[in-house]
């Protein structure tokens, strides 16, 4: 760089060396020529001075150009480097903090996965926790329900007790009833008691009185069953009578019997001969017959047996003839017969089909002779009615549409007339004439009967209409005729024509009366019972300032009662009386023997002096061995240890104690005596 | 007396429906239990055996009743008798056994007598209380302790005796209605009908 600054600095001053050189030669060259004058000379050297000091500025400040560059250059170059530098650090830094990205993202992963681990702990403990609601929830139900259940039984137990106090109330109530009963009893057996005394002599008076009844009742069943057989014997009597009379007409009947045997043997005896008789009889006729016969056959001679035999043949070939004849004839008969018997079923059915159309044809004539007189009677009907409407000069609704047809009517026949005319005035005269002239009393005909026939149809509607009207109101008067009927079923009546009368004292209103008397006593019993309870239980005893006692009270009770008073008194005095007494005694201990006696606890005595010095010294005793039996043993009190010395002598040495009290009382009566 | 003469007359007509309707209320109130049965005790009438109250109050009530029923038909005054029957506990009607009587008033007292035997005019009456005694099978059971009561319908000009006072006709809330036999004497015209309440489990 300075060798290139130093070479351009040799270029430049070789440069401005030539330059200057240069244009002395160019300058002294060209300008001789001329010849001109030294301030021409002069002028352009000064000119060619000034533009070499204007080319050397030029350079001066290229040089310094290219200096102020190259330190521009440096400077940048130091820039570069330091930019270079700052880069380095840059990218160190850039290196440094993309590692603390990397690791600051594993963090968060891993603080991701921490949060999901804790994300689903705590789901799973929210799970935990519905359950345990849950659980909670049914435990619960079930405390409730256990508390239901607790409720209920609290409840069974308080009707129980109660059950339980009313039947305690029962018992007593039955108790005292027992004892009064006990009471009666006793009485009486003591009533009978006296009576049986008085008995005594009674009974044997009464013993024999009953033999004596019982040999009379004795007496008169014997009676009794004599008088029974008694009573049978004219029975008796008449049944012997009339089995005698039995007897004799059953002997009788047996003879009779008897002979009526023998004669019936007879009778067939007599029967059986004559069938034989009748037998012979009949036998010995025949053979005279056939001995007759016998004998005029005899008497004739063969020939007339021939003849005879031969007529008797020709009997019997004609007999057979007229049999075989009758045969055919009674053949060709029923064949002709079975020939007929269809034909004749034939006709029957044709007969019967005949009469049926005859009765249907009669039938129709029949209905179409009702049609005829229903119809004559509609035409009539019809008739009267337009008679009446016409007789009737009242304004009705109808006859203005009477009217009104009418007019069309008439309006009609004007029409037609006019038109007929027309007709006449067009065409030839007499043809039209007599054309038109029949025309107009056809058009008339038929305007009347058009007239009738709408009047009829009108009449007709009116008519259906009314009779509807009518049925209505039938099914309506029905109606009201049950109803009317039902209501008097009922009971109901018109207050108009009729009224109801009962007796003032009928069963009913006594009843009434009676009931509501009843429900009224209950009332106020209840009440009395109610009240009588409450002070009951609020007493906790029997009263007996109740004016209504259920328990009338009992001798029994009362005594009861006046000896618990009395025993509870003499109680309470014979406490008082020992209380003084014991007052009493502890007082004369305390004087005559110097010492209070108090039993502070179970089998301890604490004795105190009189003499003692302070309030609290005081001896114990203990009572050792079996109560009563007085063996005694000394306690230490801060008091008895200052009496150590006395204690030795008279407990351990000489083991008295009432020795070691005396002494104790010596001691203290000294002390205080000299003090 | 009129009934041993040929013939029926007012007198005898309104003593034969008196007679009628003192033993047919006896039937009721046996048949329905408004009084134990052990104080009713059986007699013959009408060729049949019927009870009759022996209670002396309820005897002197109906005769009393009876009594003047007999008056008002001999006048033809009276034109209904009702036998009420109510519950004692909810004095609701539970029975109300009606019977219309229509009198014949052209038969004067001094009209001849008309024609029509005793003995038909009973064989009626049998057959009507024969049917009262029926008609309590398919009665509904009256459970609760029940009193009577014994309505007439007069004419409304008729004067209230004393001890007689007017009354509602006590009808049944929600009934069911029979119809029953009815007899005639000629003169006195008498139907009988019985209504009931309806129960609601039929």
């Amino acid at each position: 760089m300075d060798d290139m600054e130093d070479t351009t600095i040799f270029s430049t001053l070789k440069s401005f060396k030539s330059l200057i050189s240069g244009p002395d030669h160019s300058l002294l060259e060209t300008e001789p020529a001329y010849g001109r004058s030294d301030l021409q000379k002069l002028y352009t050297k000064r000119v060619e001075l000034e533009e070499a000091a204007e080319r050397v500025r030029s350079h001066t400040s290229l040089l310094q150009l290219t200096q102020e560059k190259q330190q521009m250059e440096l400077s940048h170059k130091r820039a570069r480097i330091e930019l270079e530098k700052e880069a380095h650090s840059s990218s160190r830094d850039l290196q440094r903090e993309i590692d603390r990205n990397r690791e600051l993202l594993l963090k968060i992963r891993r603080l991701e996965e921490k949060e999901e681990k804790a994300n689903q702990a705590l789901n799973e403990q929210m799970e935990n926790n519905k359950a345990l609601k849950r659980n909670l929830e049914e435990l619960h139900k079930k405390a409730n329900e256990k508390d239901r259940k607790l409720t209920e039984a609290d409840q069974m137990i308080s009707e129980l007790k109660d059950e339980t106090r009313r039947l305690n109330q029962k018992i007593q109530i039955q108790e005292s009833k027992f004892s009064t009963q006990n009471l009666e009893i006793q009485a009486l057996q003591e009533q009978l008691d006296v009576q049986r005394k008085y008995e005594l002599p009674c009974t044997q008076t009464h013993t024999e009185l009953e033999r004596r009844l019982a040999l009379q009742e004795q007496d008169s069943v014997i009676v009794r069953n004599m008088k029974s057989e008694m009573v049978r014997l004219p029975e008796l009597e008449r049944e012997i009578k009339r089995l005698r009379e039995e007897n004799a007409f059953l002997r009788e009947t047996k003879e009779n019997n008897s002979l009526l045997k023998e004669e019936t043997e007879g009778l067939r005896k007599k029967l059986e001969r004559v069938e034989r008789v009748m037998e012979e009889k009949l036998k010995a006729e025949l053979e005279k017959e056939v001995n007759s016969y016998t004998h005029t056959e005899d008497s004739l001679t063969l020939s007339d047996l021939s003849r005879e035999v031969i007529q008797i043949q020709q009997r019997e070939l004609n007999l057979k003839q007229q049999n075989y004849t009758l045969n055919s004839s009674i053949r060709s008969v029923e064949k002709a017969r079975a020939e007929l018997l269809p034909e004749i079923a034939q006709m029957r059915a044709k007969a019967q089909e005949e009469q049926k159309k005859r009765e249907n044809q009669d039938s129709l004539v029949r209905r179409m002779q009702k049609r005829v007189l229903l119809l004559t009677k509609e035409r009539d009907g019809m008739r009267a009615i337009l008679e009446s409407y016409d007789s009737e000069l009242a304004t009705s609704e109808y006859s203005p549409q009477l009217m009104f047809r009418v007019k069309e009517a008439e309006d009609m026949l004007q029409k037609v007339q006019a038109h007929n005319t027309e007709m006449e005035v067009r065409t030839t005269l007499p043809i039209m004439h007599t054309k038109s002239f029949l025309q107009i009393p056809a058009l008339g005909q038929e305007m009347t009967f058009y007239l009738y026939t709408c009047m009829c149809l009108f009449f007709r509607q009116k008519i259906e209409e009314l009779e509807a009207e009518r049925q209505r109101l039938e099914e309506q008067n029905n109606i009201l005729e049950m109803r009317l009927e039902r209501h008097n079923l009922q009971g109901d009546y018109d207050p108009v024509k009729t009224k109801v009368i009962h007796l003032q004292m009928n069963p009913t209103s006594i009843a009434k009366q009676q009931h509501a008397d009843e429900v009224e006593q209950l009332r106020l019993e209840c009440q009395l019972l109610r009240d009588r309870i409450r002070k009951i239980e609020a007493g906790g005893g029997v009263t007996t300032d109740d004016t209504t006692l259920i328990i009338p009270p009992s001798q029994e009770i009362l005594d009861l009662r006046k000896q618990m008073e009395s025993a509870e008194l003499k109680n309470q005095r014979l406490k008082e009386v020992f209380q003084k007494k014991i007052q009493e005694f502890r007082t004369a201990c305390y004087v005559l023997t110097g010492y209070q006696i108090d039993i502070t606890v179970e089998n301890q005595y604490r004795l105190t002096s009189v003499y003692a010095e302070h309030m609290e010294d005081s001896l114990l005793f203990k009572s050792t061995g079996p109560v009563g039996s007085g063996s005694m043993q000394l306690l230490e009190t801060d008091f008895s240890r200052t009496l150590t010395g006395l204690v030795d002598l008279h407990l351990f040495h000489q083991k008295s104690i009432p020795v070691f009290l005396s002494a104790v009382t010596i001691e203290l009566f000294s002390r205080q005596t000299v003090t | 007396m009129s009934k041993t003469l040929k013939g029926i007359t007012l007198k005898g007509s309104a003593e034969l429906v008196a007679e009628f309707f003192s033993f047919g209320i006896n039937s009721i109130l046996y048949q329905r239990g408004i009084y134990p049965a052990e104080t009713f005790t059986r007699v013959t009438q009408y060729d049949m055996s019927l009870q009759l109250t022996t209670d002396a109050k309820l005897k002197n009530y109906l005769t009393n009743v009876i009594s003047q029923l007999k008056e008002w038909l001999f006048d033809c005054t009276v034109q209904k008798l009702v036998v009420v029957i109510t519950c004692l506990e909810t004095n609701e009607v539970l029975e109300r056994w009606q019977f219309d009587i229509e009198c014949d008033k052209t038969a004067k007292e001094g009209s001849a007598p008309r024609e029509k035997s005793i003995k038909a005019i009973q064989e009626e009456i049998r057959s009507v209380i024969r049917q009262i005694t029926a008609t309590v099978t398919f009665l509904p059971l009256l459970e609760t302790a029940c009193a009577f009561d014994l309505l007439i319908y007069t004419d409304k000009d008729l004067e209230v005796p004393e001890q007689w006072e007017e009354s509602g006709p006590q009808l049944i809330d929600q009934s069911e209605e029979v119809r029953l036999r009815s007899f005639t004497t000629t003169i006195h015209k008498v139907n009988s009908m019985v209504a009931y309440k309806r129960t609601n489990s039929t």
